[in-house]
C-alpha cells in the first residue's frame, strides 16, 4: 500500500495524538489527506472532539454546593488541638 | 514542670539569669502563638471550610476522601502557620495547600491500579474489533454528532459508557480535569509516557464511540 495513505486505525490514532501533543508536519498532511477521502474517519474526528467537549462540561459543573458537616468540623478542630 | 527550674536555677547561676528569662519568654510566646493560630485556623474553618470541601468533593467525587483532604489541609495550615505571610489571602493559601493534597492523592491512587491481563486485554481486543484485517472500519457508517452538545440525554449515555471503561482508563481520561493541567504535566504526574497516554485515549475513545452509537437513538 502507498506509504502516504494511512489506514483508518492509524488515522484515528493520529486524531488523538493531535489533541494530546500535536502532530508533525508530515503526520498532519497524512491525516488531512486521509480525512479528505474517508468520511468515516472524518466523522470520528468530529465525534472525538465533541466527546472531549462534553466530558469537559460534565467535569466543570461546580454548581453543586457541598457543606462540611458540623461533626467533621469539630473533628478537624480536635485534630488541631492535639498538635 | 519548668517553674521549679526557673526559680531555682537563676539563683545558682546568676549569669544564666538572662538566658533563662529569654527561655521563659519564648515558652510563653510560642504558647501564645499556638493559641492565636488555633483561633485563626478555626475561624478559617468556619469561613472557608464549606468552600474547600465543595471543591475537594468536586475533584474527588467522594465524601470521605474530600473530608480527609480538607482535614489534612487545615492541619498542615496549622503546622505551617508561621510560613503564612499576610501578603496572600488566607483563602488563596488554603486553596493552594488543598490543591497539592489533591494532586498527592491522585498520584498515590495512580500507583494503586493493578489490573489483570484480561482486564487489559479485553478492551484492547474490543477496540481492535472495530477494524478489519486491513485496519479499515468494519462499519463505516458512523452516526452524526448532531444534537450531541448540551443534550442531557447524551450526557447520561456518555457517563454510562465512560463508567464501563476499565478503571485505569477512566482515571486517565478524568485526570486532566482533576489536575487542571496540560497533557505533558499529567503524564509526569501519573508517570506514564506521552505516547502511552494518547494511545490509551485512542482506545478509550474508540470504545466510547462504539458504546454511544449502540445506545444513541437517532
Amino acid at each position: 500500500m502507498n506509504k502516504m495513505m494511512l489506514s483508518c486505525k492509524k488515522a484515528t490514532e493520529l486524531v488523538e495524538k493531535n489533541s494530546v501533543i500535536g502532530l508533525s508536519w508530515n503526520e498532519n498532511m497524512q491525516l488531512k489527506m486521509h480525512t479528505m477521502m474517508c468520511s468515516a474517519c472524518k466523522k470520528y474526528e468530529s465525534q472525538s472532539k465533541i466527546i472531549d467537549l462534553v466530558l469537559e462540561k460534565l467535569n466543570s459543573d461546580k454548581s453543586i454546593k457541598q457543606r462540611l458537616s458540623e461533626e467533621s468540623k469539630a473533628k478537624i478542630i480536635a485534630e488541631i488541638e492535639k498538635e | 514542670m519548668f517553674s521549679g527550674l526557673i526559680f531555682i536555677r537563676p539563683f545558682l547561676f546568676r549569669k544564666g539569669l538572662l538566658v533563662y528569662s529569654i527561655f521563659i519568654i519564648n515558652v510563653f510566646n510560642t504558647q501564645w502563638m499556638t493559641n492565636k493560630s488555633k483561633i485563626v485556623i478555626s475561624n478559617w474553618l468556619n469561613e472557608y471550610g464549606d468552600e474547600l470541601y465543595s471543591w475537594a468533593f468536586y475533584k474527588t467525587s467522594n465524601k470521605e476522601i474530600a473530608e480527609d483532604l480538607v482535614q489534612e489541609t487545615f492541619i498542615s495550615a496549622f503546622s505551617n502557620y508561621d510560613k503564612f505571610q499576610e501578603k496572600s489571602a488566607p483563602k488563596t493559601w488554603l486553596h493552594s495547600i488543598l490543591k497539592n493534597k489533591i494532586i498527592d492523592h491522585y498520584r498515590k491512587k495512580s500507583k494503586e491500579f493493578t489490573i489483570s491481563f484480561e482486564e487489559y486485554y479485553n478492551p484492547v481486543k474490543e477496540s481492535n474489533s472495530l477494524f478489519n484485517e486491513n485496519n479499515r472500519w468494519f462499519d463505516d457508517s458512523g452516526i452524526s454528532t448532531q444534537n450531541w452538545l448540551d443534550n442531557p440525554e447524551f450526557n447520561t449515555i456518555l457517563s454510562k459508557c465512560k463508567n464501563k471503561l476499565p478503571k485505569n482508563w477512566q482515571f486517565i481520561i478524568q485526570a486532566k480535569y482533576f489536575l487542571d493541567k496540560d497533557s505533558k504535566q499529567i503524564c509526569q504526574e501519573l508517570e506514564i509516557s506521552t505516547s502511552n497516554y494518547w494511545q490509551i485515549m485512542h482506545r478509550a475513545k474508540l470504545l466510547l464511540k462504539k458504546c454511544i452509537e449502540i445506545n444513541w437513538v437517532k
